[in-house]
């Protein structure tokens, strides 16, 4: 079996390959171009017949290589009845099609790139056909749309192509996108993604919670591809492409892959009622409906278009019975479809290419312009309307006898008198294209004087032709085994159900059926005239239209959704931001079950309450008075001040102390920033905008504190207790947070004040470009002497800033010193003495304070984070890690014995990175008010009694 | 100590040379020295990723498990610094003509490429931090780049004061992590989150730890800033934006939920699922309207990221490496895409404009065919590169029963499919409007690039070249 597994690989690339050669043999002339297209499908077909005899036999070929294994993909293929028909159709359809184009493209049509998109596209078909895999299903169904998009979209110049190409390719493309949901799910359920195991696991597939879903996903992919209602539009829009496209692809080939699908899902899928309902009801709607606006086309093209949508129909609703019987008599009218639409859509095509038109009001009387035309056209027209002796009689009459015993929700008549009107119709339809193209008088004004076309353009759907007859006269002994084992195939083995394919069954309900069909469709046809004005008058809903506005409405929604989400304000972001935050944590609550309340509340005393009051009040006159920028910040010292005593009041000191001189040094800053910027913040958002922004803010607020409350009640096991136990022990201090600070996470403090000296440097940088820049005009022109105080540094400040100086400093070295064991720290005291200097300079003003100081700035935050540095790399000395510290006793009397710590030149360094940053911010901001027009005073106080003594005493 | 620097050594090469090439461009020709600096950044970028590809095997861990070198992070390395190489390459010419090619442009790519080689090898809150950060910050500056224009400087602003907040929620959960994990180690981290048993706080600590991380993918509902910094900053920007910080907040995402919450993927794996299912259908349905290419590709990053995440809700080795193949599809179709966008010019000027491309087809038939090809491959269509990228994520969905994402996602990405083949539309089929771009111009650096993408999408499918097995084994590495 090796040598038929490896050809039926060759067979399936066989036309990929061959696609490179007529886009290079073109070069040599058209006729070249089209041998070579056609010899990779004679090549692929010789191959297949080769094959044939074994499958006629029963047997199943496979072919195997493994491909992406992990994603459960293999480039597997097998051939059995169904897909040996398939094949057969595709190649065989393909090898005419090739020929006819030879003789039907003009000249000036591009057509080697022609061929090589078509033996694209059959090699994609015959992909899909012989694939074992369902995600190589997948891959060759997706192809199947890419290259029609390019055969469709074929003529370029014509906006209908372009058009139809498209929505061709939408339709199509995201239907198979669909699909391939349903094949993982199918595949999910089986465990394997092998078609053979996926058939011959109907019942798993049938009992799991997932077949519904999986099922319309693929049958979503199934019915888009066919033209099922309500997604027939497409297919009428897509015949601007070349005729040789429309025969194969919108007639024998693409549109049969969807029914394809459903044969061939036949075993995994049918028999369920939801697959009778869905199916069976979509295929008996789409065949009345295509049949009905196919009688009323006038476009030769667009009429054969609907009745191959109607005939589809046919065949899903066949499929969709459910039964064995149906199954096969879909299968024989797949053929019998095949045969005869391909030969009239390629005898539309010669009707078009001679007289240069298809509107069927403007033909007429070609009968005797165009005999061999006639007769194949005529032919093949009567097997569509089911006439006896031709084939389409036989399926058409086999459909009708099972439409007559199915029962649509308990309705005995619903789908027999469907399918009778269905078959009608198709009567109505195929005698008109006959009548009214063919008979009547010649006239004068065909827009190009018609005659029979060369042997080349007419041999083709002459063949077809034939087969049409013969199949029709001879059904069991010419495609009686081809039937069988296709049918075998789509039922999935099992016994065969009865069925016999002969021209006479006897007086059935589907003779009395099939003959009111042609009666009632010869009337019709003879009543065309005023029906089709009551047609033309009567508003129906135009798909096509349908498509565009849901299009259209794609589109809106995107445009509702940009303009309403990206705006572009920053402020909307924020809050849906928030909002977003809000709803992941709300999620996160609702998703666990809390643990038990292990904690009691805490007993609130009356100063706690009177601090908390003090707190909230300030919060919220913030909240309304934040647009008076002075007013604000004096409510958020308060909110600082009362978080220091809170701090106190929990019992943390190092905190409050850190807190109390962080919020003094910052407040001041501050204060002196907001010298030069305007006093008010201007409204620029609307009153219900704020009250959202209220509101979200407000949620979020309680979802943190609701957090907190929550985490607060429960006992965790923190890691306070390490801390605790190890700092005496390991860092040699009693004041855990500043062994923390310098010790357990001295690489963080170490970290953090590099962020604080490079702060300082970048407004200190900021500010000179800024000064630099437009900014420096604008302070220039600044104006600000009329409400200023006359006596700008008081006497009594200045004294007593002298005096607190160095009671201050004093301070500062203390608390530097007692850090380790007590609250304080290099830290705390930088921030102190900061405030000394702050005060200085307030009190004499900044040039005047500037001038009596020799410390450069920039320096002292370098010499603060280098010395911290120095700290940490000297453990390196000692075969420590980095920052590794360490700490003995000293006694040197007189003094008593007192702890060294390095730690504690770790904590200078931390010390006068922070008194640099202060610094250097305080400088920058006097920068700018020398800038601003600021005197710079030489005198340290603006009044200065000695000198009023002196004044006196002169005065004497 | 010194096996610890060998592990990093890498980063500690990539981080020096930036720090140098910014001193030693300071204090000699300024921007005259750009354009040299790039092509060393790019060679280093190169030297580097191929360093760690080649030679680093196993895994080890420095610094007490603070930096974890493993087959994961290898993989994750070797796409960022290779697609952050072949951005920087790009956007030379580009960045020239216009006049933004500044010497700290190259410096501050390398040092968000060191940013991303630490997220990716984080094995604590605190590297991951840092790396974050480190990225962030360079990014920030980099996205108003354009400083003379109020776009741009209006998107840098946006992306740092929602970046801002997003590194807040970030290290609120993390403190929360710490607060009742009692460690910042994942290795530690993981021993205390089992499912069943994550505390409250954790819990809480792992949503704002996804918040913040959502934001560094631009996922539904954190992907504000996403347009605007993608429209607004210069193209190569975007192009980076869009390629080598995706890789690392992905595998950033995947690290902290696999490595610190490993045990507990029934905890996150739902708000991952729906974050990706939001992201792929906002960014389908609100890519139909644009007409700008840059927003467009955009809202089709968010999308794609929403893919992805499926791999990462999954919760499983297999979704991991179909997140990690999926990110490295992306990152070539990206690539390749930017370089077309960079090449699109009207009278010499840059343009955006989709309306531009009307029948270039007709005009440059080689670089349409090969955006064709990339266009397809982004909207997931096979049998493109970025259909078998969508397929791994879809098969690992399903394996680990989340059926309904996988049918949730097919459905976006056909209507994602939509604004894709519209752009090949107007290619190959549009009107002759008269305002389409100028023809041949092309560098060899961005036609390569263009050309070399659009065939990886149809010579990939044969074997992923062979990165599926190395997607595996960094999977594996992380999930056990």
């Amino acid at each position: 079996m090796d040598g038929a597994n490896n050809l039926l690989f060759i067979i399936a690339i066989t036309p990929f390959i061959g696609a490179l050669l007529p886009g290079i043999m073109i070069r040599a002339g058209r006729a070249t171009c089209a041998t070579f297209a056609a010899a990779p499908t004679v090549l692929a077909l010789a191959m297949l017949a080769v094959l044939t005899p074994d499958v006629m036999a029963g047997n199943v070929i496979q072919a195997e290589v493994n491909w992406l294994p992990q994603l459960g993909l293999s480039a597997s293929f097998f051939l059995d009845g169904l897909g040996l028909l398939f094949a057969g159709m595709i190649l065989g359809v393909g090898l005419l099609i090739i020929i006819y184009a030879r003789y039907y493209l003009s000249p000036e049509d591009p057509m080697g790139q022609f061929y090589t998109y078509l033996l694209l596209f059959q090699g994609a078909m015959l992909g899909i056909v012989l694939s074992d895999n369902i995600l190589l299903l997948l891959i060759f169904w997706e192809l199947t749309s890419l290259s029609s998009f390019l055969l469709i979209g074929f003529w370029k110049h014509l906006p209908e192509g372009r058009q139809g190409a498209r929505m061709a390719l939408a339709v199509t493309g995201s239907g198979g996108l669909a699909m391939i949901g349903g094949m993982l799910i199918l595949g999910n359920i089986v465990g394997s993604y092998n078609l053979t195991d996926i058939l011959a696991a109907g019942d798993i597939i049938k009992a799991s919670e997932w077949y519904l879903p999986a099922l319309i996903l693929i049958l979503l992919g199934a019915f888009t591809k066919s033209a099922q209602f309500p997604f027939h539009f497409w297919l009428p829009h897509a015949m601007a492409a070349p005729t040789p496209v429309s025969a194969y692809l919108h007639s024998a080939t693409m549109v049969k892959a969807g029914v394809f699908l459903m044969a061939r899902m036949w075993p995994a899928l049918a028999g369920t009622p939801e697959w009778f309902y869905i199916v069976a009801t979509t295929g008996l709607i789409t065949m009345v409906i295509g049949a009905l606006i196919a009688l009323f086309k006038d476009d030769l093209k667009a009429l054969l278009a609907f009745s191959t949508v109607s005939h589809l129909g046919l065949l899903t609703m066949l499929l969709g019975f459910g039964t064995k019987l149906a199954a096969v008599v879909a299968v024989f009218h797949i053929i019998n479809h095949l045969t005869f639409k391909a030969t009239l859509f390629m005898t539309a095509g010669i009707i078009d290419h001679e007289t240069h038109t298809r509107d069927i009001k403007a033909l007429g009387g070609l009968r005797k312009l165009m005999p061999i035309t006639f007769v194949i056209g005529t032919v093949a027209a009567l097997s569509m309307a089911g006439i006896p002796l031709f084939n389409g009689f036989l399926s058409k009459e086999m459909m009708l006898e099972e439409a007559s015993h199915t029962v649509w929700a308990g309705s005995h008549h619903a789908v027999p008198i469907l399918a009778t009107v269905g078959a009608l119709l198709s009567v109505a339809y195929s005698f008109r294209f006959i009548v009214h193209v063919f008979f009547g008088p010649v006239r004068d004004d065909y827009p190009s004087k018609p005659h029979d076309p060369p042997v080349g353009m007419w041999l083709s759907p002459a063949l077809l032709m034939v087969l049409v007859v013969v199949i029709g006269v001879l059904p069991a002994a010419i495609v009686g085994p081809l039937v069988a084992v296709a049918g075998e195939a789509v039922i999935g083995g099992g016994k065969m159900p009865y069925y016999s394919l002969k021209i006479w069954h006897g007086i059935t309900p589907a003779l009395y059926m099939s003959i009111i069909a042609i009666i009632g469709g010869l009337l019709l046809l003879a009543m065309h005239r005023p029906l089709d004005r009551l047609w033309n008058a009567l508003p129906r809903p135009e798909a096509k239209a349908m498509f565009d506005a849901l299009v259209a409405a794609m589109a809106s929604l995107s445009r509702t959704i940009t303009e309403t989400l990206h705006t572009g304000a920053i402020s909307r972001y924020l809050s849906i931001f928030v909002v977003a935050t809000v709803a992941l944590g709300l999620i996160a609550a609702s998703g666990s079950s809390l643990p038990p309340v292990t904690r009691e509340m805490l007993p609130v005393p009356g100063v706690v309450l009177i601090g908390w009051v003090v707190l909230i009040t300030a919060i919220g006159s913030v909240f309304f008075m934040h647009r008076s920028r002075f007013r604000a910040l004096v409510m958020i010292g308060v909110i600082g001040l009362m978080i220091s005593s809170g701090f106190v009041y929990l019992s943390a000191p190092d905190l409050a102390l850190t807190q109390i001189s962080v919020e003094t040094v910052t407040i001041m800053l501050l204060l002196l920033a907001l010298h030069f910027l305007p006093k008010d913040t201007p409204i620029e958002s609307s009153r219900a905008l704020r009250i959202r922004d209220g509101v979200i803010a407000l949620i979020g607020g309680v979802g943190v504190a609701a957090m907190t409350y929550a985490f607060l009640l429960r006992d965790v096991s923190t890691i306070s207790d390490y801390h605790l136990a190890n700092a005496k022990t390991g860092g040699g201090g009693t004041n855990v947070v500043n062994v923390i600070l310098v010790d357990f996470r001295g690489y963080d403090t170490y970290g953090e004040i590099i962020v604080l000296g490079v702060a300082g440097l970048i407004i200190f940088a900021v500010m000179e470009a800024l000064l630099n820049g437009p900014a420096a005009r604008r302070l220039r022109n600044m104006d600000y002497s009329q409400d200023r105080s006359r006596d700008r540094h008081p006497l009594m400040m200045v004294i007593a800033t002298r005096l607190l100086m160095p009671i201050a400093v004093l301070v500062g070295a203390y608390i530097f010193l007692r850090g380790h064991n007590q609250p304080g720290g290099g830290f705390v005291a930088g921030l102190i003495i900061s405030i000394a200097l702050l005060m200085q300079y307030m009190a004499s003003g900044f040039a005047w304070a500037q001038a009596r100081q020799k410390m450069e700035y920039h320096g002292m935050i370098g010499w603060g984070v280098v010395i911290a540095g120095l700290t940490g790399t000297a453990a390196w000395l000692f075969g420590a890690p980095f920052l590794t510290s360490t700490f003995g006793y000293f006694h040197f009397p007189p003094i008593e014995e007192f702890e060294l710590a390095s730690a504690m030149a770790f904590d200078l360094g931390v010390f006068l990175a922070v008194l640099g940053a202060v610094m250097l911010m305080l400088y920058s901001l006097s920068r700018i008010a020398r800038f601003a027009g600021e005197t710079v005073n030489v005198e340290p106080m603006d009044y200065d009694p000695t000198n009023r003594v002196e004044l006196l005493k002169e005065d004497d | 100590m010194s096996a610890d620097l060998n592990i990093i050594l890498p980063e500690i090469i990539l981080a020096v040379f930036a720090m140098l090439g910014l001193v030693g461009a300071v204090y000699t020709g300024k921007d005259k020295v750009a354009s040299l600096l790039l092509w060393m950044t790019v060679a280093v970028m190169l030297a580097v990723a191929l360093w760690i590809g080649m030679t680093r095997e196993g895994g080890h861990l420095a610094f007490g498990g603070l930096f974890i070198d493993d087959a994961f992070s290898r993989y994750a390395k070797v796409v960022l610094l290779v697609s952050g190489a072949a951005v920087l390459l790009m956007s030379e010419g580009y960045m020239t003509r216009k006049g933004l090619l500044r010497f700290e442009y190259p410096m501050l790519v390398a040092l968000a490429s060191v940013g991303m080689m630490v997220m990716v090898s984080a094995g604590d809150l605190m590297t991951l931090y840092m790396g974050l950060e480190l990225q962030s910050l360079a990014l920030y500056v980099v996205a108003s780049l354009r400083r003379d224009s109020l776009r741009s400087t209006e998107a840098g602003l946006k992306y740092f004061i929602l970046g801002a907040l997003s590194s807040g929620l970030l290290l609120y959960g993390a403190s929360l992590v710490y607060g009742y994990a009692g460690t910042t180690q994942f290795g530690g981290i993981i021993q205390t989150a089992v499912h069943g048993e994550v505390s409250i706080g954790l819990l809480f600590g792992l949503v704002f730890l996804i918040a913040g991380l959502a934001f560094k993918v631009s996922a539904v509902p954190f992907h504000m800033w996403t347009p605007d910094v993608y429209e607004g900053s210069p193209t190569p920007v975007t192009a980076f934006f869009a390629t080598a910080p995706k890789v690392a907040a992905m595998g950033l995402f995947a690290r902290v939920m696999h490595d610190a919450f490993g045990q507990a993927v029934a905890d996150w794996s739902q708000v991952i699922a729906l974050l990706s299912v939001a992201s792929m259908f906002l960014g389908a349905i609100a890519a139909i309207g644009q007409t700008n290419i840059k927003r467009l590709m955009a809202y089709s990053s968010i999308a794609h990221m929403g893919y992805a995440m499926i791999g990462l809700a999954a919760g499983t080795a297999l979704g991991v490496q179909a997140m990690l193949i999926y990110m490295a599809v992306y990152v070539t179709m990206n690539v390749g895409t930017f370089a077309f966008i960079l090449m699109m010019e009207k009278d010499g000027q840059p343009v955006t404009d989709i309306g531009a491309l009307n029948l270039y087809a007709k005009r440059e038939p080689a670089k349409a065919w090969a955006l064709l090809f990339l266009l397809f491959s982004l909207a997931g269509v096979p049998p493109f590169l970025g259909f078998f990228a969508k397929l791994g994520v879809w098969i690992a969905a399903i394996d680990a029963g989340m059926v309904w994402l996988v049918v949730a996602s097919a459905v976006a990405s056909a209507i994602g499919a939509y604004y894709y083949l519209r752009i090949v539309y107007f290619m190959f089929f549009g009107e002759d409007r008269g305002d389409t771009l100028d023809v041949g111009k092309s560098t060899p650096v961005l036609w390569g690039l263009l050309m070399a993408s659009a065939a990886v999408m149809i010579l990939g499918i044969v074997n992923l070249f062979g990165i599926e097995g190395a997607a595996n084994a960094a999977a594996l590495s992380l999930v056990n």
